[in-house]
């Protein structure tokens, strides 16, 4: 234990026997634990719900999208299909076929425009189920909620694409079956209906082809290790896009959000550290006749200096660990015991999650640490600057 | 000095202080040269003395005496370096305090300057051991080592049994024994004790102005001492007398 440090760790150890100095430092301590504590908490709410997007987000989106660079259709769907299917991890392969169109109920009230696709998942279960009864399509809840329609009731979608007939361009109509009404979370109200790939094919006149191939992986997480591996394989007319460069501006919205309360939270540690500058201030006034003594022995001015630092870095240690234990404990036991509730019927989420990233604790733990020390600096250069000889005259 | 520090010693800087031999008595120990000494006061600035001069040779136990204000602690302060001259300047063994840059003055005190204060000055939070095994601390040894070394110097002042108290738990005398044992824990050269005894009552007084004799002979020190006592100023080898004239030397009683 080096000289400055054997100070310090005496100074703080001893002012629990002298009330005022003890209660300032317990005072900075707690101060910075409750700044450290609130940030970790509202880091992990915001991780919470930000987690459920993000994984709603890997859900809902297809993880690996390969589409032509120019034009609508890709040169060789074929080819392109066999690589992506080739590959380790991925689970299936669909082309994407859709485009826009009317939905409205049999009446042809309450019109609605809607975006169409082929269902990534389960397409065969949207055909009709006998040869007289119809298609089956999935609508979001925002379309359920506009048209009116349930589950059962029928919709008649009509594409924006025209048919020439004898009685010259008639629009392309079909009348689904509503099997179900999707939720798709609070984060999206787009209007959107799934049909089977032949129906999409239908609507959208495209035959055979696509503009894009999707893909779906076991983990999404390996998404951005095989858009490389496609990209490098791929000649360069196709594009390879993830599902988070399809929600670049999501997740750039998230980051975002999470930079604002990580800053405005950590004024708490910022008010803290004005604590632990008094805290350190007053103890330099306080061990004045020390300092002096300690200079008269042969103390440098840098050794004099790095007391007072080590003591605010013990400070924050201190406060650091603490708040670090509380916010841990208290985001945890939040998550684990659904403590705070919420409507499910609004949020699609029966509590408030908290997740802990290690990532985030270690941030906000450095972040207090610096801030701990840099509060000391300022007092510390003080302690340094003082006359030795001055010291002890003024302290007598 | 250098001859005594153990292979374990962390720090063994070699001495960059021009230092010459102590066997040469005819080098000065300490000499002030025309020293101006100014304090900001509250209002006016108050000039405690004006070209001072004085000089002292090696192994002398010398005292200063005089009235309060006139300046003897400041003098003080001034030889040991802990205090700056606003004018003149002051030579330790040949060395000018006012050229070595903070760091190495520093060094430079730990290493040949100990001091004793009027009141004991022992650091509050530590114990007696801890506190006369600063300055080896500041030095850059090892806890242990410099427990070891200080833990001698304590029996050597009659305090080693006392070690492990704080200095709260320590009468006068002994407190004082303690700064003493601290101010000579690296064996300085030079000794300057700022009314050492000024706080004691008679019979610790004498006990402890003994010590200081006996460890001034022993090691072959300079000792520079504050004193009101004439009686104790008299078993000094020189006696200063500080005015607002000036500071007159005589030879003590003991050298007649």
């Amino acid at each position: 234990m080096t000289f400055p440090t054997f100070i310090a760790l005496r100074y703080l150890a001893a002012s629990r026997r002298r009330a005022h100095v003890a209660l300032i430092s317990t005072i900075s301590i707690l101060g910075l634990a409750v700044g450290v504590a609130a940030l970790v908490i509202s880091l992990s709410l915001l991780s919470g719900f930000q987690d459920r997007i993000r994984s709603q987000m890997a859900e809902r989106s297809p993880h690996v999208v390969v589409s032509a660079t120019r034009g609508a259709a890709l040169d060789d769907p074929e080819a392109v299909r066999r690589l992506l299917a080739s590959r380790p991890g991925v689970v299936s392969v669909s082309p994407a076929i859709g485009g826009r169109a009317w939905i409205s109920d049999l009446e042809g009230k309450s019109a609605l425009p809607v975006r169409y696709r082929n269902a990534p998942r389960e397409s065969e279960s949207l055909e009709p189920a006998s040869v007289d009864a119809p298609p089956r399509a999935r609508v979001t809840a925002s379309v359920a909620a506009r048209t009116g329609v349930s589950p059962g009731g029928k919709v008649r979608l009509t594409s924006s694409r025209t048919r020439l007939s004898p009685i010259g361009p008639l629009p392309v109509a079909v009348i689904f079956a509503v099997s179900e009404v999707t939720r798709v979370g609070a984060l999206e109200k787009t209007a959107e209906v799934e049909v089977s790939e032949r129906f999409a094919r239908l609507l959208s006149g495209t035959a055979e082809g696509a503009a894009a191939l999707e893909a779906r992986l076991e983990d999404p997480a390996g998404a951005e290790a095989l858009a490389a591996d496609l990209t490098s394989a791929l000649p360069d007319a196709y594009r390879v896009q993830t599902w988070k460069d399809l929600n670049a501006p999501l997740s750039f919205a998230l980051r975002l959000e999470k930079l604002v309360i990580f800053v405005t939270v950590a004024l708490v540690i910022v008010v803290a550290a004005l604590n632990i500058v008094s805290n350190v201030a007053l103890l330099v006034i306080e061990k004045k006749r020390d300092l002096g003594v300690l200079a008269s022995l042969g103390a440098t001015p840098e050794s004099l200096r790095r007391i007072y630092l080590t003591l605010g870095a013990l400070i924050g240690v201190l406060g650091t660990a603490g708040g670090l234990l509380l916010g841990i404990t208290t985001a945890t036991l939040l998550d684990r015991f659904r403590a705070v509730p919420l409507p499910a019927d609004v949020y699609l989420l029966t509590h408030v999650p908290f997740a802990v990233h290690p990532r985030e604790v270690i941030l906000v733990a450095a972040f207090a640490l610096a801030t701990a020390i840099g509060a000391a600096a300022l007092p510390a250069r003080a302690a340094a600057r003082l006359a030795p000889g001055e010291a002890l005259r003024l302290s007598r | 000095m250098k001859g005594e520090r153990g292979a374990s010693d962390p720090a063994p800087v070699p001495s960059t202080f021009h230092v010459p031999p102590s066997t040469s008595p005819a080098i000065a120990a300490v000499r002030a040269l025309g020293v101006t000494k100014t304090y900001a006061g509250e209002g006016a600035p108050v000039t405690v003395f004006r070209n001072l001069s004085f000089a002292l040779e090696e192994r002398v136990f010398a005292a200063i005496m005089g009235p309060s204000g006139v300046g003897k602690s400041t003098l003080l302060h001034l030889l040991g370096g802990i205090d700056r001259p606003d004018a003149g300047r002051v030579e330790i063994f040949g060395q000018s305090l006012e050229e070595l840059p903070p760091r190495e003055r520093a060094r430079f005190r730990n290493e040949k300057i100990g001091f004793v204060f009027q009141f004991h000055h022992l650091l509050p939070e530590f114990t007696a051991l801890e506190n006369a095994a600063m300055p080896h601390r500041i030095a850059g040894l090892s806890r242990a080592d410099a427990e070891e070394r200080a833990l001698a110097m304590l029996d050597r002042v009659g305090l080693g049994e006392r070690a492990r108290h704080r200095p709260l738990a320590l009468s006068g005398g002994e407190q004082q024994r303690a700064a003493i044992a601290r101010a000579l824990a690296r064996e300085p050269r030079l000794l300057l004790a700022d009314e050492p005894t000024g706080n004691l009552d008679v019979d610790s007084a004498r006990v402890v102005f003994d010590l200081l004799e006996e460890l001034h002979r022993e090691r072959g020190m300079t000792t520079v001492l504050v004193t009101h006592n004439p009686d104790l100023a008299n078993r000094c080898d020189k006696i200063f007398s500080m005015s607002r004239e000036g500071i007159v030397g005589r030879a003590g009683y003991a050298n007649r």
